[in-house]
């Protein structure tokens, strides 16, 4: 239909005219050269569009309600004010979505809506959705959202959390997931270690902080009963499956487009816009949009897990790892969202690139409730390269050897073994990367320059 | 109220009431989205407008203030379909990843090789320091911002038949 | 007073999902009749480079400028599932998928192309968008007419391809064969001044070197290099989202403070490639090994410059100074 003002419309870069050569344009090989990127032009000229660049004729706005407590009972929603406000199309509670299932990445333990005898779990969940005509309308409306809790002890961190008296976050307890690592003879190797170190290194929340907040246009199609989604996802075809899942609709009827996207970092694997655009496009069955405010971004999406990380290594005196027993403690937040990948694939890492043949590890990833913790680059294992790089230094002063020298005489080589037991056959260059980095920087022995 | 200005180089008259942000101004109603907004607290840059010939956040600017300013959008930049030198300089620096804030530090950029186009690393450093970028780590903005100021050396050259 | 220090750590990243989940990419490449090259792949690009990277390997296989090619990457509804943009995982896992599907159009190129030529597939090259008989290289086809012959038979010229390899999960003890597809290698050098009297850091030089197995396009490798550095120097040196009962202290760019262009430091990168990983020419995947060490490297060379070991991020002016003054009282 040619005057559709509703086109499904595709938004991602598509100049590609300028992929050349940098220098060398009659080239025949492209792999292994400076070829320019694609989407440059699209980006340097303003005409690339981001899912916040989307608006369609007739577009509503979207605000969200969120918890009023980081750990409450919600014993009532009063939106009768906030109806009255002019402009305002729909006020959505849990009562209105009794259908909807809830989110999640790993684990579908976020509410879409909090609903009246639920708990909010952090400062972040959602109680209501605004629809107006305009941002200012759905603004005054959210503001007027009067709400009444009963509230709950809050668990800041992972060691109250663990206790036998702490109220429970979620029905299953306040521990995610639990995860072991046991090789070798580690009681053994520590008899015979010559020096034993051991330290606790502590890590922060950390915002990915890409400088695209999350936002979208949604418009429910009712003639082919599909509901178009314009907004970022590190994963589309996942987002797609957990929003059909949680509406309970077929895959097809959620359609994804991805418009450009201002970086992710790991923050944009959790579904943030996504299901709230979906079903207020539903029940309008006009486009809807919803952007967030970088408060908003920073209070609600995915964190860097502080994790609590526990080092005990064991070297022999010539400067040779023996043993190495670590434990880490992440602080989960309210939901599960990566979290049940994130820490342990930070302890299956707690050794870094070094032989050691006997470890023992144990991980928790814990529920607080503090804002969530997922994805973000390193994904645990950034955690954790701060506690064993600083313990190979620390060893490598109490050994008096070169820190550098201590490194090269433990590093992996092919054929070495993982924490997991993975013999290692392909591409371990680790030795080089030190020489290199050596000769680069011209460090020479345990001398400064 | 009404007001009027010219945005890369187009006189517009428009409606907007005293709250209106000068952000919102050029997205919503001129319709140019290559202006971003990336925090609203005029920390990020993201939203860099050059106003009346200053590096402008326009998330802080009420668009009454805006009344008979002249101001140059990252649409404006090219002309007649010509990239100017400093965005060819980002595509061949490598300079843009997720580009979000690639407008804000192209005008950044522009503003600063106006001022002083015979700058040193340092100068650049200091003259994109209110922009910030999570993707790149900045140093290819920098080469891109001194490979910009090299070009416009040999433009300027040519230019003048020297 | 300022002093000096460096620090080294080096890191290892094992990409891919691994642990035995299911971890895929599909992609499709097709040659149109109007003079474009369409790769369809649902890998989201964040800003790393994906796009450009599988115009890369498409481009070398079938031996044409990468100008051509044209990425519709993302839509469900038009793509195939690629798997997410994490772990690492898009270089390694899509790259391939398009080489193979790359590869898979380039054998049907030469099978539709013998046809045309009456020949068997030695007697014929292929180069520029242009199929022709060895011996008689004027005599050619375009890939577009190649296209259009078979559009009139209803036929696409066209190819899938993917890249579906095996890891396993853990036993109960942590162990397995394969628990992840390959590990990233990664030395870094962070040379800092520490200033003694306000406890700020001051970075100089960061030297990185990298085990990526081969770089696809070295520019957005070191791009990759400086920009998660630089996150990890953020890590290191200022960011934190400051939660105090539940409520964020900090939710804005006023006090979540990140690097700007004046506090990063110079860089110099070298590329270790061996060419031996099983990804697309020999890549590994380098994505979040850029930022790994940079936290650790700074946190040694602040010890190294002033004696203080800081077991706590971030090394903060304000924790950095406190420390000090600590060291201080105690020396006396």
């Amino acid at each position: 239909m040619a005057n559709n003002k509703y086109d499904v419309k595709d938004y991602y870069c598509k100049h590609t005219t300028r992929c050349t050569v940098e220098g060398e344009k009659k080239s025949k090989r492209f792999v292994g050269r400076n070829v320019l990127k694609a989407d440059a032009e699209d980006k340097v000229t303003g005409e690339a569009v981001y899912p916040n660049d989307i608006t369609f004729e007739d577009t509503l706005y979207l605000k969200v309600k969120r918890a009023v407590h980081p750990h409450a009972f919600l014993k009532d929603i009063d939106i009768s004010e906030a109806k009255k406000v002019k402009g305002v199309v729909d006020i959505i509670t849990a009562e209105d979505i009794p259908e909807v299932r809830k989110f999640g990445l790993i684990i579908r333990d976020q509410p879409v809506l909090v609903g009246i005898g639920e708990k909010m779990r952090y400062m972040g969940d959602a109680l209501a959705v605004v629809v107006a005509e305009n941002k200012e309308a759905a603004i005054k409306a959210r503001d007027l959202i009067k709400v009444k809790v009963e509230k709950l002890e809050i668990i800041t961190n992972p060691f109250r959390a663990m206790e036998d008296d702490a109220p429970d976050i979620h029905p299953d307890g306040n521990i995610l997931i639990t995860h072991n690592l046991d090789r070798g003879d580690v009681e053994a190797a520590f008899a015979e270690s010559d020096i034993i170190v051991e330290k606790k290194y502590q890590t922060q929340f950390i915002d990915q902080l890409p400088m695209q907040n999350e936002a979208g246009t949604a418009f429910y199609d009712e003639k082919k009963g599909i509901v178009n989604i314009w907004a970022a996802t590190q994963w589309l075809h996942d987002t797609q499956a957990d929003i059909a899942q949680s509406l309970r609709l077929a895959k097809g009827q959620v359609r994804i487009i991805q418009p450009t996207i201002g970086g992710a970092f790991g923050k944009k694997e959790d579904v943030s816009v996504h299901i709230h655009l979906a079903i207020a496009a539903i029940r309008t069955g006009r486009p809807v949009k919803f952007t967030y405010t970088r408060e908003e971004s920073m209070i609600t999406q995915s964190k860097r897990h502080p994790i609590t990380i526990y080092n005990k290594t064991g070297v022999s005196k010539d400067g040779y790892l023996k043993a190495w027993e670590t434990k880490f403690i992440g602080d989960t937040g309210a939901y599960a969202s990566s979290g049940p990948a994130v820490v342990h694939k930070g302890m299956y890492h707690a050794t870094g690139p070094y032989d050691v043949a006997n470890i023992r590890g144990i991980s928790h990833a814990v529920y607080t409730n503090n804002t969530y913790c997922g994805a973000m680059r390193g994904f645990g294992t950034t955690q954790g390269a701060f506690a064993y790089e600083s313990q190979m230094d620390i060893l490598a002063e109490k050994l008096e050897m070169d820190p550098a020298q201590f490194r090269l005489q433990n590093v992996y080589h092919i054929g070495s073994s993982t924490p997991n037991g993975q013999q290692l056959n392909h591409s371990v260059n680790a030795e080089e990367t030190i020489k290199r980095v050596m000769e680069l920087s011209g460090w020479k022995g345990g001398q400064k320059e | 109220m009404q007001i009027t200005l010219r945005v890369n180089g187009e006189e517009r008259t428009l409606d907007v009431t005293p709250y209106t942000r000068l952000l919102d101004l050029i997205r919503e109603d001129l319709g140019l989205t290559g202006v971003k907004e990336g925090c609203g607290k005029g920390e990020c840059g993201a939203c860099t407008v050059i106003m009346n010939g200053e590096l402008t956040a326009s998330c802080l600017v009420p668009a009454p203030q805006a009344d008979g300013a002249e101001i140059l959008t990252i649409e404006g930049l090219a002309a007649d379909g010509k990239l100017d030198p400093i965005q060819e300089s980002f595509i061949e620096a490598g300079a843009v990843q997720c580009g979000f804030c690639i407008p804000g530090m192209v005008l950044a950029g522009k503003r600063l090789l106006d001022e002083n186009p015979n700058p040193n690393e340092e100068d650049v450093r200091y003259g994109l320091s209110g922009n910030i970028c999570r993707c790149t780590g900045y140093a290819k903005i920098i080469d891109a911002v001194m490979m910009a100021a090299d070009k416009l050396k040999v433009e300027g050259s040519v230019n003048n038949g020297e | 007073m300022k002093k000096y220090g460096r620090g080294l750590a080096t890191i290892m990243f094992g990409f891919g999902y691994g642990e035995g989940f299911p971890d895929h990419s599909i992609a499709s490449i097709e040659i149109k009749e109007d003079e474009r090259i369409v790769i369809r792949t649902a890998a989201a690009d964040v800003g790393q480079g994906v796009i450009t990277t599988v115009i890369q390997i498409a481009a070398e296989i079938l031996r044409i400028k990468p100008d051509y090619f044209e990425v519709i990457q993302g839509d469900t509804h038009t793509t195939k599932n690629s798997g997410s943009t994490s772990a690492t995982r898009q270089t390694y896992f899509t790259g391939n998928a398009v080489k193979k599907a790359a590869e898979n159009l380039l054998a049907n190129i030469y099978h539709y192309g013998s046809l045309e030529f009456r020949s068997n597939h030695p007697e014929i090259n292929v180069e520029d968008g242009k199929i022709y008989m060895y011996d008689d290289p004027d005599n050619y086809i375009t890939y577009w007419d190649l296209a259009r012959t078979l559009d009139q038979n209803g036929k696409k010229l066209e190819a899938e391809g993917s890249f579906f390899p095996v890891t396993y999960k853990p036993d109960q003890e942590g162990q397995a064969d394969k628990v992840y597809v390959a590990y990233t290698f990664l030395s870094q050098v962070i040379e800092v001044e520490v200033d003694t009297d306000t406890g700020m850091i001051d970075l100089l030089n960061v030297y990185t070197a990298i085990d990526l197995g081969k770089a696809i396009n070295p520019k957005n490798v070191e791009g990759q290099i400086e920009g998660g550095t630089v996150q990890g120097l953020g890590m290191g040196m200022m960011e934190e989202q400051v939660i105090q009962d539940g409520i964020t202290l900090n939710p804005d760019m006023s006090d979540y403070l990140v690097p700007t262009s004046v506090d990063i430091p110079k860089f110099k990168h070298y590329l270790v490639e061996d060419e031996d990983s099983e990804g697309p020419f020999g890549a590994k995947g380098v994505g979040e090994p850029t930022l790994i060490a940079a936290a650790p490297a700074l946190a040694n060379a602040v010890y190294d410059a002033v004696g203080i070991r800081f077991f706590e991020l971030p090394l903060s002016p304000s924790r950095v100074k406190k420390a000090l003054q600590e060291k201080a009282a105690e020396d006396e």
